[in-house]
Order: C-alpha cells, then sequence, then structure tokens
C-alpha cells in the first residue's frame, strides 16, 4: 500500500513538488511562529509579583494662578495637602489602601535606578535595579508578597520602620549563580553610592517583572519609603472586591465637593485594566500579527491542497472506480487520498526540521530561558507545527476526497 | 488584444468554477493582508491632516543628558527637555521653516461649564509654532498667537467634539468662557476632530503652555522638562544639513553647560517620521533597518506562499489546454507571445482578486479600526478613528497594484514559461512534457 502511495507521488513529482516546497516552507514559518509564541506565553504566564485588580491609579493636578480657586501654597504645604488627599480616599468605605509613588506602579512606562551595596561587604547590585520610590501601603496596593512569606501588611511596617525590601533575585543577575536575597535579610546596605549612611534590609519580596511580556529574570526592584510628594506623585488605591462597579463614576461625583486639597484637585482616574492595555498594545498587537499570519498559512494549505486534489480525483476518476470495483470501500478510497497528502507533509519534515534546528542554532528565533535551542521547546514547537497543518492537509484534500469516494463505479467506468 | 485576453480569462474563470474560486480567493486573501501591512505602516508614516507634513519632519522627543557628578556608572537622564533646551539647540537652528515645542503627550484633563459635572479629555499644551508646523482644519475662530502665547493669556483651541460637549453646537462658541483645570479659558478657535493616529499633534483642547506655567516644571538644573518638539523642514532635501547643524549646535551648547558637568547625548536625534514611529523609549536609539526587514520578511512569506499555490492551479490549468497552445505553436505564434499571453490574462484574474482584496482590506481597515491601528502607549481611551483621507492614499493603489504584479508573475512565471517551452508535437498530442 505504502509502497502503490510513494510510486504514485513519484508519477505526479511535478504538481507534487510544488506542494512538497509549500509545505516545506510552510512548516519552517509555522515552527518559527510557534517558537515565537511559546516564548511569549510562557513569560506571559511566569508569576507577576503583582497584582492590578481592583486598582486604580488617581491622576493629580494642580491650580494654577489663573484659577479663582488659587491659594499660594508652598512646596511643604503642597505636600501637606496630597497627604491630605490621600487620607481623605483612604477613609472612604470601598477603598482598602492608598499609596503615593515615583516611577513605581506596574505597566509603568517611566522608570529610575538606582544600586545597592552592602554595607559591611563589596557585594553590589548595579545590573538595572528599578528603584521604587513609596508610600508604606504601595505594597499593600499592588499585593506584593515576601519570600519568606511576609504578607503585605508586613511589608508595609517594615518601610514604615524605613526598611529597604528588595526583589529576591537582586544579587543573582548580576553575579550569574543563585543567591537569594533571604540570606541578606538584616543586614546593612548603602543606596545611592552613598557610603555615609546605611539602611536595613526588611525583607526580600518575590520577583516583581516589568510587565506581561517581560520575563522575572531581567526584573529587579528595590523599595523604600519616601515621604515627600509632589502632583506628578503616582496617587493608587485598591478598591474592595466588590466595588468596582461605577468606581470611577462615583469618585468622580465626590471629587470637586470632598476632594479638593489646597491647589489639589483629582484630574482624572484610570483603572489598572486600561493602564495594561495601553502599556502592552504593543505586545499584544504583536501576538495579534503572529496568530493572523498562521491563519493565513493554514488557509494556503488548505487552498492549495484543495485545489490540487479537486483537480487530481476528478483525473482519476476512472482509477478510482477500478479501485471500488476491485471491492476498495469508502473509507479506504478517502485514506488513501489523505494518506498522499500526509506522506508528502512526513517526507519534508526531516528537511524543514533541520533548517528550524539551523535557524535555532543561529539564535534566529524565540529567546526564553536566556537560550533559542532547547530540546523540549523545540520538539514541542516542532509537533504543534505538524499536527496543525496536518489538520489542515485533512480538511483540504478530505472534501475532494469525499466527492471522489462517492463515485459510483459503474457510472464511472461507463463513462470511460 | 487586451480584450481577447479578457475574454479568454473569464471564459477560464466560468470552465471551472471551483478551481477559480479558489485560485481567486487565495489571491484576494493575500492582497487582503498584504495591504492591510501596508495600511497599518501608511497611517504611521504617511501624510495626512493635520499632519500633511509629515515628510517634512523631524521630530526630537526626548533627549538623553548625563552628568559626570551623577554617579561613576554613567548614570543618564532620558526624558522630553525643557523649553530652554529645545530653544537653545533646535529652535535656534537656521535651516529649519520652523520649530514646533509641545508638551510631550496628552494629558486628560477637566473641563466644564461653571457649576456643572467635569469631563476629562485629552490636553495638550503648545507654543504658536505649532499651528504653522500643523495644518487643523479651523470651522471657527484661529489659532493663539505669538502675542498671546507670549502674554501667557488663557486661550484655547477646542475640537468640534469638545465643544458640543460644553456648549452643546459648535456655532457662536469663539470667544465663550469655560473651565479647564477649574480655570477660566477662552475660546480661540474650533477645530475638527483629530485622529489618536495623528500621534505627534492628537489632543483635544490645545492650550499655550506660558498659560499653565508648564515651561517653568523644570528638572535638571532646568535642562529636561515635559518639552518635545518637531522641526519643519523647507523640504526633505534640507534633514542632512538640519541633522549637521544641530549637530554642530550640540556641540557648542555642550561645551557650555560642561561647565555644570552636564553633557547632552543626541542618539542621532533627530529623527524623521518612520524612525520615530518606532521610538518608544527615550534612552535607545530605534533601529529601522530591522523594522524594514522584518516587515519584507511578512511580505515574502504573504506573497510566496500564495505563489506556489497558485502556480499549481496555473499548472494544472494549463494542462488542460495543452493541445490549445500546440496548436498555437504549430501556426507560429513564438515562445514569448505565448508567455505573455499566459502572464497577461492571469493578470486579468489577478487584478480582478487583487481589487477584490483591496476592497476587503479598506473595508476591514474601517470596521476594524480598534484592532486594526490600536496604538502602544497611546495614553487615551479614544479609538483610533480613520477616514478615507487617513486610508487611501494614491500610494496605497501603486502598492496594491505592485504586489499584484509581483504575485502574478511569481504564480504564473514559471508555468507560463514552461507551457511556452513545450515541444509543438508533444503538445498537439495533448501533454505538457
Amino acid at each position: 500500500m505504502n509502497k502503490k502511495l510513494f510510486s504514485q507521488i513519484k508519477n505526479e513529482w511535478r504538481t507534487n513538488l510544488g506542494l512538497a516546497i509549500e509545505l516545506l516552507l510552510v512548516s519552517v514559518v509555522m515552527w518559527w511562529i510557534t517558537d515565537n509564541l511559546y516564548c511569549t506565553a510562557s513569560v506571559y504566564f511566569e508569576p507577576r509579583g503583582f497584582d492590578t485588580e481592583h486598582c486604580y491609579l488617581i491622576e493629580m493636578g494642580k491650580l494654577t494662578d489663573k484659577s479663582p480657586d488659587y491659594t499660594e501654597r508652598t512646596n511643604d504645604q503642597q505636600n501637606e495637602d496630597i497627604h491630605e488627599l490621600a487620607n481623605r480616599l483612604r477613609q472612604r468605605p470601598e477603598i482598602e489602601a492608598v499609596s503615593l509613588s515615583y516611577n513605581s506602579y506596574p505597566y509603568n512606562g517611566s522608570n529610575s535606578t538606582i544600586n545597592m551595596q552592602l554595607a559591611d561587604d563589596t557585594l553590589k547590585a548595579t545590573n538595572w535595579v528599578i528603584r521604587r520610590a513609596v508610600s508604606p501601603d504601595f505594597v499593600k496596593v499592588f499585593r506584593y508578597d515576601g519570600a519568606r512569606g511576609e504578607t503585605p501588611e508586613q511589608l508595609a511596617e517594615m518601610l514604615e520602620r524605613d526598611e529597604i525590601i528588595v526583589s529576591d533575585n537582586l544579587f543573582t543577575s548580576t553575579y550569574k549563580r543563585p543567591m537569594p536575597m533571604t540570606d541578606y535579610i538584616g543586614r546593612r546596605v548603602y543606596l545611592f553610592n552613598d557610603t555615609t549612611h546605611s539602611y536595613p534590609l526588611g525583607a526580600s519580596v518575590k520577583v516583581v517583572r516589568y510587565g506581561d511580556f517581560q520575563s522575572g529574570r531581567n526584573a529587579r526592584t528595590l523599595l523604600f519609603m519616601h515621604d515627600f510628594w509632589d502632583t506628578d506623585a503616582e496617587l493608587c488605591v485598591r478598591v474592595r472586591a466588590n466595588q468596582d462597579v461605577d468606581f470611577i463614576e462615583r469618585l468622580k461625583a465626590d471629587s470637586e465637593k470632598q476632594l479638593r486639597v489646597g491647589n489639589i484637585y483629582i484630574s482624572n482616574i484610570r483603572s489598572f485594566k486600561d493602564i495594561r492595555r495601553d502599556f502592552q498594545q504593543g505586545q499584544y498587537n504583536k501576538v495579534r500579527d503572529s496568530i493572523t499570519t498562521m491563519v493565513f498559512l493554514l488557509v494556503n494549505i488548505f487552498l492549495g491542497l484543495f485545489g490540487t486534489f479537486w483537480f487530481r480525483t476528478q483525473q482519476r476518476k476512472c482509477e478510482i472506480a477500478l479501485h471500488k470495483a476491485h471491492g476498495a470501500t469508502n473509507r479506504m478510497v478517502f485514506t488513501r487520498l489523505v494518506s498522499e497528502g500526509w506522506l508528502l507533509l512526513l517526507l519534508v519534515t526531516p528537511l524543514a526540521l533541520a533548517i528550524d534546528f539551523n535557524l535555532a542554532y543561529a539564535e534566529l528565533n524565540g529567546w526564553y530561558n536566556d537560550t533559542t535551542l532547547e530540546a523540549g521547546r523545540f520538539l514541542l514547537c516542532g509537533a504543534i507545527s505538524f499536527l496543525l497543518i496536518a489538520l489542515m492537509i485533512a480538511v483540504g484534500i478530505g472534501i475532494p476526497a469525499r466527492k471522489a469516494m462517492k463515485i459510483d463505479p459503474a457510472e464511472a467506468l461507463h463513462d470511460e | 488584444m487586451i480584450k481577447q485576453y479578457i475574454t479568454q480569462a473569464l471564459a477560464q474563470l466560468r470552465q471551472h468554477p471551483i478551481i477559480s474560486a479558489v485560485s481567486i480567493i487565495g489571491t484576494a486573501l493575500a492582497i487582503f493582508l498584504i495591504m492591510l501591512v501596508v495600511m497599518m505602516q501608511q497611517v504611521k508614516t504617511a501624510p495626512f491632516a493635520p499632519e500633511s507634513n509629515r515628510d517634512r519632519f523631524l521630530h526630537v522627543h526626548y533627549m538623553s543628558l548625563s552628568n559626570k557628578n551623577w554617579s561613576k556608572t554613567g548614570a543618564t537622564s532620558n526624558q522630553p527637555m525643557s523649553e530652554r533646551t529645545i530653544k537653545e539647540l533646535y529652535q535656534s537652528l537656521k535651516t529649519p521653516e520652523a520649530v514646533a515645542i509641545y508638551t510631550c503627550m496628552p494629558m486628560a484633563t477637566p473641563v466644564s461649564l461653571p457649576g456643572k459635572a467635569a469631563t476629562a479629555i485629552d490636553m495638550l499644551q503648545t507654543d504658536d509654532n505649532f499651528w504653522r508646523v500643523f495644518d487643523f482644519a479651523f470651522i471657527d475662530g484661529k489659532p493663539y498667537d505669538k502675542a498671546t502665547f507670549d502674554a501667557a493669556q488663557p486661550v484655547a483651541v477646542i475640537t468640534e467634539s469638545v465643544a458640543r460637549i460644553l456648549f452643546g453646537t459648535t456655532e457662536g462658541v469663539v470667544g465663550k468662557e469655560f473651565l479647564l483645570s477649574h480655570a477660566p479659558y477662552k475660546v480661540a478657535g474650533i477645530v475638527k476632530d483629530v485622529s489618536t493616529l495623528a500621534n505627534t499633534c492628537y489632543a483635544q483642547v490645545w492650550i499655550p503652555y506660558t498659560s499653565t506655567g508648564q515651561d517653568k516644571d523644570t528638572t535638571a538644573d532646568g535642562h529636561m522638562g515635559l518639552m518635545s518638539c518637531t522641526i519643519l523642514a523647507k523640504s526633505r532635501d534640507d534633514f542632512d544639513a538640519i541633522r549637521q547643524e544641530a549637530l554642530n549646535r550640540m556641540e557648542t551648547y555642550n561645551l557650555l553647560v560642561g561647565e555644570d558637568g552636564y553633557q547632552f547625548i543626541h542618539r542621532n536625534r533627530p529623527y524623521d517620521q518612520e524612525k520615530q514611529s518606532i521610538s518608544f523609549s527615550a534612552n535607545q536609539e530605534p533601529n529601522v533597518e530591522a523594522e524594514r526587514r522584518s516587515r519584507l520578511m511578512t511580505f515574502l512569506v504573504l506573497l510566496i506562499v500564495p505563489a506556489i499555490n497558485l502556480s499549481s492551479m496555473t499548472q494544472s490549468r494549463l494542462r488542460q489546454r495543452v493541445s490549445e497552445i500546440g496548436v498555437r505553436r504549430a501556426f507560429g505564434c513564438n515562445r514569448m507571445e505565448l508567455m505573455g499571453q499566459i502572464l497577461m490574462e492571469n493578470m486579468v484574474v489577478t487584478l480582478l482578486a487583487g481589487a477584490l482584496g483591496l476592497l476587503m482590506s479598506v473595508a476591514f481597515a474601517y470596521m476594524g479600526n480598534t484592532l486594526l491601528f490600536a496604538q502602544p502607549f497611546s495614553n487615551t481611551l479614544n479609538p483610533p478613528t480613520v477616514d478615507a483621507s487617513i486610508l487611501i492614499h494614491g500610494s496605497t493603489f501603486g502598492w496594491a497594484l505592485l504586489f499584484c504584479f509581483i504575485l502574478n508573475l511569481l504564480s504564473t512565471g514559471l508555468p507560463a514559461w514552461m507551457a511556452s517551452r513545450t515541444n509543438i508535437v508533444t503538445a498537439l498530442g495533448g501533454r505538457l512534457h
């Protein structure tokens, strides 16, 4: 049976060559896209280290001297006004926690960096450590988790005591070997390259990622308490779990009467759902493009095989009829035709995998775990793209094959 | 001759309705996706009002600043600039036609009538040159001029939609007052709504930044702030001269600020529209070449895979016409003529399907605009609206035609070449090979 299939494929080698080239090309491109999507998905589903559900950003504005309500305020007074605004928000029953920060909230396009050095050692973390200057409740708003199981409340108390909190991978990434920061808790550290003042290391937290598409491997952070704020500070709130409905509208409705302090007013309220979308739209677009290309390729496989086999089954009408007259069942006719396509795919697959391997070896595909070539991932992505193409072959050939298997042998042979 | 091609092509389409449908769908789908890619690129770089001068724009959205006293690890500040920095570095240049200074992105700001509920709308703070660099369509009033700007007067240009939100109408609104950030502003002019796709100048209300004191809100000893700028060149040919002049100016200026340890790092700014459209971070120079390469790869995949498909179908169809080819050859038709005929006949089908694909892509662009043109870091919830002036340019048709031509050549070239080389006797006998 297989031998006959091979000779049949050989006999029609001209059209089959075209199909084989197409299958080869599509196999390689499909593998490449699957591989990239695999990397993206693996990063996406890593633990984030924070939680933005039920969180909102409240943007503050400052009255100018053009406004009739404007009053002269010093920077200190303005700082007090901002604290007062945060306090008033904290009083509201629907709000669970309120924090102020600079360049700190998740999905933030702006960032600052910081250096940290152990006071009694030469160990340093200098490798793109994100600096989060925050009020203590920041860890409660975004639910940071301690590496040793500390709750957000306990972490907030540490910040209150002016202790430093770092992500657990702070040294690991710099020194290329596992050095969990839990081993250094209680030691004193220098910040800002300033060796005149040291701070105690209060806790380390589970890795906090920069966004959903940035791996935790490259995300390091350091939190310290900050207490002086301007209107460009980030005022973030977490509302209670069942209070999301109309929260923005309700707060806006009260903002004029209850939430104007000095020259400070609420200029806008954004949900973290929107902030997250905005921050990651570029990545979402890439995923959208990848999936569209995959669908396009699969549709093309379908069209190509459908068209070719439509012709073939018409040309081989007599052959199929003869086959049936000799006792072949419908199922056998169907399987035989579909197998012709699958065999072609099987023939090109080793070559496709060889090309895939070389692409991965040349680091032209996606990066994950600091590499482009991993046995498991390579085989999985190869298998996924193989199965998807095989499925499309079955559908593409299946339609003409179904028609072919219904041929009435007597009629067809009579025509001849 | 052309009429004959068309008749011939249509007759063939009717002969094999299923195969014709497959070929047309295959071609249309390819052109559809290719044109979507083209449009996605065009909304970023092709000119449309109020950014009709995109091909003469040079942008400096962010700047990098270092200071030898900040740290030994080479820390830099990467962010928008202060007004002073832009004036010194770019507005002082002689070659450009104009330089507009504006805040780096629109900010949601409450507007209202006194005593009424406020609505948050997107506000951009600009100078008066802004109105020369960008061509807004004023339906009433006029932009604020230099005198108004210098006097820091609270005036605003608003869009039709904002006028309707505030006053319920666009008629007779110029000169009226409304509250912007709780301060009274006077309407100077009303412009047509701007799509968020015009992402340099997009906003819903524009005010002089002198009126809020934004120009005085600076960091790093007054070097950095919240301002960006767009340089309008007299012509694209001036780009190199402007870049060179800007470079020289920065060198001189760096000597001056260097006395306090500062140094500006330009990262090859200013960027033209194409480069700016992929520039998202202040501390990295975008790689235009890599972006173009990946777009080229996309086009190749979108062209070659369907081309192989279509060529095998053309091949099958030619096989059934092989005796016709034999007869034509026997009566003296030469190979080139035959090849030309097959190519042209297929071109008719390709163009037909291509037109269908283009139509589909335009329709999809209208309906799926939020999916297709979703902008990263847009900072606004307003959807990227599109209209004909944004989507359809002369070049759009040019690209569609070009891609149809390439697709046709790829898919029919080889079968046509093989058919034309068939031996006359074999062909008359009904065999291609």
